[in-house]
């Protein structure tokens, strides 16, 4: 009760201890993972299974708002309503079947209830796929229209609320007690998805009609001159850019570098914006690095050629690469850990990138023989992201409700830690010198000498390697 | 006295850490997507590869209409689990089992019909109709294309097959096609690719010749290379495994790997280089995309006045007249590559005709006859020359 007491969060105060020596406990938790996801994903969403949801939207938008829950859950509401005491003595196996249970029934009041019902039939009829087979449309893309907004409305509160969490630190709502500082951050930030929905996506939904919905959005898009296409697909690229950016700054990062900054409100609104900026480099440079690979987009083409699909993949792959930051924060004990922490970052950057780039090579050579899906990089229905947010979301699953288990259990923190999880958010083991300011230059030089070596030898690469045959 | 040392040392390695990942974050931010970033990108040489001339080609739709009812289709398609799901399975005609929707089965279909094809098509399809799916819905994409050679010699092809025996055995006796090919007059078949309105009424043409030499992309499953034998097709068929065949002077088959709904891989078309006129391109379905089609053909193909003239075809873009955004970027951009005649049907989807239209593009009209749904665009027994 003292960790709760303090205002640390359940997953702040517990300690996760390996059960046995050595691999053993990633090796157990990972073939758990992946057989889950094998049973899963053959009842849920492979088009040869059972419930087929891979229509593609449908389970496009499940496993979306399911990591939006899991957030919630966790993140914000802190495991609300359940006490602390229950969640320090339940079984994991318990606990995981009872949370995810739970997720799983709000998810579906959200979407039924709230999109479909209450907004679909009162507000925005694209929202309702009743509406949209009343009005015509036939039941199949009444439904994936409708899906595909919700879906897309559930890519920014992915971005948003883990990010008031992890980057503004629950502020100014810190010290308000469960549930009001859950539902306060929920709503701030459903509220804040809700805008920017309407700034990114609605006009990509008003085009979806003829003739496009003027009157009530944007048309054409502002970004089309930018993004050279009318596609949503723009924004989907900086946003999921975003989503990994939150989960990057707060697994192998540590929060660094924005906590070194000691004054609260430019800390958080720092790691905030920060998150953004690195985002936005992220995003482009996985643009041009695919026309570096594949040749400058042609506007109007289908597939791997076009502008919209190429924002999309820029989406993909970074999702790729958190699948690589989550797998070594979870299981690989967020190695390596006994350097300092800018240099333990940069490894870490270095070796999630590399096994985003293995799972991302693994999964276009080879994910068509086991997901039910067609081999090839630009399959007009199919996305990358369902398999691999199914997969994160089963990881967070076990991480979060099951405290890692079979491989780890969790273990309450000691007075001493609980005092250094409060003293954590600011970081006191970087401090500006002569000598970091050298370093600081040279690494920046060397940084910039890196890119534009890789964006040399991106076309060699097109040219010499080949993933799908 | 060594923290000393040891101390500026480590904030160093700090600094360099720490100024790496920045680096390449600001190369990557500020240069990637900079007009001084793409103009480093290579320039595309053009292969520009000769392949004769053809006088003429005219283009007779045998059928375009390869369904009748979209919301019947979708229906099937829905209750299936969707657009991935594999079209053997689904349930239609003539691999229906009689299990329902997403329960069919290439090898419980062609059981019960494999003794009646490619002889008796009219008991087959009546049988499986009892078995199948909205019966009554499909029928199917076939195109007879002729080709006018410089010396003025005809040769005919046939592009693809169609889905309904009934449908398309009356559609081919509607334009004399049966004859042609029992004839011989037919010199090839190039079945485009494995989808079930262009392909699952192959034994209809084997009813008439079954020895007709055969192009098939080599993204053919297994059930589709064995239907091409069940249906009783005595010839070798040529699996297109190059990105450019010549068929013949002037006429080119460009082969596109791409992986479509209903777990079906890669699409072939046709190019022509018409004499004086420039380039036309031919399609079944177009999955690959009719302007990568185009941009593909302008790097390999040399043709007349190095012009776009003509197109014709399914080009898939609202083929169940769904709609995407990224179907207004082709139809904003069409009309920089400047095509003299857009010949288009079928998977084109009437919305997109309509929006072609709406922006001057010279979409051909039609007559809207033997069951086809607009004039907006060549519909079955239309007819369109380029030449």
């Amino acid at each position: 009760m003292e960790a709760q007491n303090r205002n640390i969060s359940y997953l702040e105060s517990r300690k996760l201890v390996k059960r046995w020596r050595g691999p053993l406990p990633a090796i157990a938790n990972l073939l758990m993972i992946f057989a889950l996801f094998g049973v899963t994903w053959w009842i849920f969403q492979d088009p040869r299974g059972i419930m087929r949801m891979y229509t593609p939207y449908v389970g496009y938008m499940i496993c979306r708002w399911m990591l939006i829950l899991l957030i919630w859950v966790a993140y914000i509401f802190d495991f609300w309503p359940f006490k602390r005491s229950w969640l320090n003595k339940a079984h994991p196996v318990t606990k995981g079947v009872v949370l995810t249970t739970v997720s799983v029934v709000a998810m579906m009041l959200l979407i039924k209830g709230f999109f479909m019902g209450l907004l679909g039939q009162y507000g925005i009829a694209y929202f309702s796929p009743d509406r949209l087979h009343a009005m015509g449309l036939t039941e199949f893309y009444a439904e994936e229209y409708s899906t595909e907004a919700i879906m897309m409305f559930a890519a920014i509160a992915s971005w948003l609320a883990p990010s008031w969490v992890v980057a503004c630190e629950n502020a100014p709502w810190q010290k308000l007690t469960q549930p009001a500082r859950g539902i306060t951050i929920a709503v701030v930030t459903f509220f804040l998805s809700t805008i920017v929905y309407f700034l990114t996506m609605h006009s990509h939904m008003a085009i979806l009609f003829d003739p496009w919905q003027k009157y009530t959005a944007i048309t054409p898009p502002y970004w089309e001159g930018f993004a050279n296409t009318v596609s949503g697909n723009f924004h989907i690229a900086w946003i999921m850019s975003c989503t990994v950016t939150v989960w990057v700054y707060e697994s192998i990062w540590e929060r660094y570098p924005f906590n070194l900054i000691k004054t609260n409100w430019l800390r958080r609104t720092s790691a905030f914006f920060g998150i953004i900026a690195v985002a936005l480099c992220m995003c482009f440079f996985i643009y041009y690095a695919q026309d570096l690979m594949w040749g400058e987009t042609v506007r109007g083409t289908r597939r791997e050629m076009a502008p919209d699909w190429r924002w999309l993949h820029v989406g993909e792959t970074a999702i790729f690469w958190l699948v690589g930051v989550l797998g070594l924060n979870f299981y690989g004990g967020n190695w390596p850990t006994k350097f300092s922490r800018p240099v333990n970052v940069f490894l870490r950057t270095i070796i999630s990138l590399l096994i985003g780039g293995a799972v991302y090579v693994l999964y276009y050579k080879y994910a068509h023989l086991f997901l039910g899906t067609q081999k090839g990089f630009a399959h007009p229905q199919q996305f990358p992201m369902i398999p691999m947010i199914w997969l994160i979301n089963i990881a967070l699953i076990n991480q979060w409700f099951m405290d890692g288990w079979p491989g780890w259990k969790a273990v309450p923190k000691t007075e001493t830690e609980l005092n250094e999880v409060e003293s954590a958010v600011i970081a006191h083991d970087v401090s500006w010198t002569p000598s970091l300011a050298r370093g600081l230059a040279v690494g920046a030089t060397a940084g910039v000498t890196i890119y534009f070596g890789v964006i040399n030898i991106l076309p060699w690469i097109s040219q010499n390697v080949q993933i799908i045959k | 006295m060594t923290d000393d040392i040891t101390t500026p040392r480590r904030n160093f390695v700090k600094g360099v850490a720490t100024g790496v990942i920045g680096g390449t974050l600001a190369g990557m931010g500020f240069y990637s997507y900079t007009n001084s970033a793409y103009s480093r990108l290579p320039k595309v040489a053009r292969e520009q590869q000769e392949f004769g001339a053809v006088r003429s080609v005219k283009v007779t739709a045998i059928s375009e209409t390869s369904w009748f009812n979209n919301a019947h289709l979708m229906e099937d398609i829905q209750k299936s689990g969707g657009l991935l799901v594999d079209q053997y399975t689904i349930g239609w005609g003539p691999f229906g089992n009689g299990k329902g929707p997403g329960k069919g089965s290439y090898e419980e279909g062609i059981a019960k019909i494999k003794k009646m094809i490619p002889g008796d098509l009219e008991e087959a399809w009546a049988l499986q109709e009892k078995s199948s799916l909205h019966p009554d819905n499909p029928g199917g994409f076939s195109t007879l294309i002729e080709v006018e050679d410089l010396d003025g010699s005809k040769h005919k092809y046939l592009l693809d097959t169609g889905w309904s025996y009934a449908w398309m055995d009356q559609s081919f006796k509607r334009e004399g096609i049966d004859q042609m090919l029992k004839s011989g007059e037919i010199e090839a078949l190039i079945q485009t690719h494995e989808h079930f309105d262009h392909f699952f009424g192959f034994p209809v043409a084997m009813k008439y010749n079954n020895k007709l030499p055969l192009y098939i992309h080599n993204g053919f499953y297994k059930e589709g290379r064995q239907y091409i034998v069940d249906s009783g097709y005595k010839g070798d068929p040529i699996v297109v495994d190059k990105e450019l065949t010549p068929i013949r002077p002037g006429m080119m088959l460009m082969k596109f790997d791409v992986p479509i709904i209903c777990r079906v891989f890669g699409e072939t078309s046709l190019a022509f280089n018409v004499k004086d006129k420039g380039l036309v391109l031919i399609s079944g379905c177009n999955h690959q995309g009719i302007l990568q089609m185009t941009s593909t053909a302008m790097k390999k193909l040399k043709y007349d006045n190095d012009r776009f003239y003509g197109l014709y075809g399914g080009l898939h873009i609202s083929p169940f007249e769904d709609w995407d955004p990224k179907y207004d970027d082709l139809v904003i951009s069409l009309g920089k590559w400047n095509f003299e005649k857009v010949g288009c049907n079928h998977c084109t989807g009437h919305l997109t005709a309509r929006k072609f239209i709406e922006r001057g593009y010279p979409v051909v009209r039609g007559t809207a006859r033997f069951r086809s749904s607009t004039p907006d665009y060549l519909g079955n027994g239309d007819t369109i020359t380029f030449g």
